[in-house]
């Protein structure tokens, strides 16, 4: 940005017309809002159909804005196309996987960041794990969970999912340990505390905000995910992402009633990420770019 | 006691390591390392779910089926569609997008986290998203192109605007992605450095590629590498809205795989698949660290 330089470098800059100087300016203007408009239109419609009465629902021409506000699309999708079992069902696998991911994630995190546990396999084995694409695993999984007579269950989703959260809770707080001074729990060990009361009265306190936002990363990722949520479902655990492509395979498709559960599902995730504004770019990079 | 306060967390320590690393380390290797030698063993596999004949031992078999396969090499057509749109398109405006982000005056923040909400829903959000404009008759895309007078598309449901659509969708899905991280990368570059150089009388231009590029390559290492792992990875979206149709024209390496054994249910040959989609991954990650990880525009020392 143009700090406030000293008059002769000033002049010297101004090698570029002023007039090209403010042409690139409103180029920057147009180009952000031409941006804005191409990712959040598609978001805008979801929005708005969810609230446009049936009739407008998908009509040509469009309709931009409703003639008047339809709530029924959210009670018709959350109570008669089962979108409370779907937000239920999320919430309750999200909810697990993350609670169980952090506890065994920052553990190891801890371990890792303070006493280089298992050295730099151990890291890398632990990151690998989050880009094995899903299908790889998901027949032996599946092969797995059907042999126990577990496929289509809670147990099933939860587990698989820590297959991502211990990975991601691992990696992302093993920096957060990493940037903060030994002394701390130092001075608690020399005081007679144990390593564990150590961790959790001195360390985890003082890295309280990185674990929330390290858990919200988790609930989003588990509160979306799409690939097992299909592969290990058969219908009776159905989280959101689940329910939402079947609804879309019938003919006549009850875009209102869709676009009212898709908004369900969309917005927690929409309020988290603005929630975590300063932990954006570390927790969606896994860590791999510092920023915060 | 001196002595007791000195040892006693050194020992402690060791123990607490191991113990806190365990439940991870366990399982991990039993979600992951343990289902993946599983697959390594049902690749050299026949085991088809379907056939009476017991699975019986066949080899490299599957592997080598899969080179005749012409549905393989489809497939990886696809994926390879996917994986040149990252490096070309959604690399250079995802860039772009972020220079631009950083010479606002203010909000670059909001906008940043605005922008990146495509990237952020479920993948069947954005398929449900894109089903709606993509509508033949009543979508809004159509219905541009109509006011605009120009040819009707049939987007997903075409067997040639099929594949394009969807790369369509990853754009917008994953672009904000990009520039999220680019945007960081440029945040984090040293200030001082572009003001010496524009003192020097460079033109942005100059500073852009001599100066900014070199210094993000770390960051567009990575962010190329997420994505592209994307790519090979890519299943959601083909999943709700082609199913990999018409005909087999969006077939990606993840969806055949799952294809082969979630539907004609031949384990040996879509582990095999999935064996080959892996070590793609690691080949190409290993390429791109390789050449990134090159020191251009390092300061010197790395080069001696």
């Amino acid at each position: 940005m143009a700090t406030a330089l000293p008059a002769i470098e000033r002049g010297r800059v101004a090698a570029t017309p002023v007039a090209r100087a403010g042409a690139g300016r409103w180029l920057v203007y147009a180009g952000i809002g031409v941006a804005v408009i191409f990712f959040l239109f598609p978001v805008y419609w979801m929005l708005i159909t969810s609230v446009k009465p049936p009739p407008e629902w998908q009509t040509n021409p469009p309709i931009f804005l409703p003639s008047r506000l339809y709530f029924q699309n959210f009670t018709d999708a959350l109570f008669v196309y089962n979108g409370v079992k779907g937000l239920m069902d999320s919430a309750i696998v999200a909810a697990s996987s993350t609670a169980i991911g952090m506890v065994i994630g920052t553990l190891a995190a801890y371990s890792i960041a303070r006493f280089r546990t298992g050295g730099i396999n151990l890291s890398f084995f632990i990151l690998s794990v989050l880009f094995m694409p899903p299908v790889a695993v998901a027949i032996p999984m599946f092969l797995f969970w059907s042999n126990l007579g577990l496929v289509d269950t809670y147990l099933a989703l939860v587990v698989q999912y820590l297959i991502f959260t211990v990975p991601f809770v691992t990696w992302l707080m093993k920096g957060f340990f990493q940037d903060l001074p030994v002394e701390l729990e130092e001075s608690a060990l020399v005081n007679g505390a144990s390593r564990l009361r150590a961790l959790w009265d001195v360390v985890l306190p003082s890295v309280r905000p990185a674990l929330v936002a390290t858990a919200l990363f988790a609930l989003i990722f588990t509160w979306n995910e799409f690939t097992f949520a299909v592969l290990l479902s058969r219908g009776r655990v159905t989280t959101l992402p689940f329910i939402l492509p079947t609804l879309m395979e019938s003919h006549n498709i009850l875009w209102g009633d869709i676009a009212a559960i898709a908004t369900i599902g969309a917005l927690p995730v929409v309020i988290v990420a603005f929630l975590l504004q300063r932990y954006l770019v570390r927790g969606l990079s896994f860590g791999a770019i510092k920023s915060s | 006691m001196a002595a007791f306060l000195k040892r006693k967390p050194r020992l402690g320590g060791r123990r607490f390591a191991l113990l806190t690393v365990a439940p991870a380390t366990i399982l991990l290797v039993g979600i992951s390392i343990f289902p993946l030698a599983w697959a390594l063993r049902l690749s050299f596999m026949q085991d088809n779910l379907l056939s009476i004949a017991t699975p019986r031992f066949i080899g490299f078999a599957n592997y080598g089926h899969l080179f005749h396969d012409r549905l393989f090499w489809t497939s990886l057509g696809v994926t390879a569609v996917f994986a040149i749109s990252v490096l070309t398109v959604q690399l250079v405006i995802g860039l772009v997008i972020a220079l631009a982000l950083d010479r606002l005056p203010r909000y670059q923040q909001v906008l940043a986290t605005i922008l990146l909400i495509p990237s952020i829903l479920s993948p069947s959000v954005v398929s449900f998203q894109w089903k709606q404009l993509f509508d033949y008759n009543n979508g809004v895309l159509n219905w541009a192109l109509g006011v605009l007078h120009l040819p009707l598309q049939g987007w997903t449901a075409s067997a040639r605007g099929a594949l394009p659509a969807l790369v369509l969708v990853d754009f917008w899905e994953w672009t904000p992605f990009m520039v999220l991280l680019m945007f960081a990368g440029i945040k984090s570059l040293p200030r001082p450095v572009f003001e010496a150089a524009r003192v020097d009388g460079s033109s942005g231009w100059q500073v852009l590629i001599f100066q900014t590029l070199p210094l993000l390559n770390r960051v567009i290492a990575i962010a190329v590498i997420l994505r592209l792992i994307g790519a090979f990875k890519i299943f959601d979206i083909i999943y709700s809205l082609t199913a990999g149709g018409p005909g087999t024209s969006t077939e990606s390496l993840a969806f055949y795989t799952y294809v082969q054994g979630f539907r004609y249910f031949d384990l040996g040959y879509s582990t095999a698949m999935a064996f080959i989609t892996l070590i793609l991954i690691t080949i190409l990650a290993r390429l791109i660290l390789g050449f990134m990880e090159r020191p251009v525009g390092r300061p010197a020392g790395r080069t001696a």
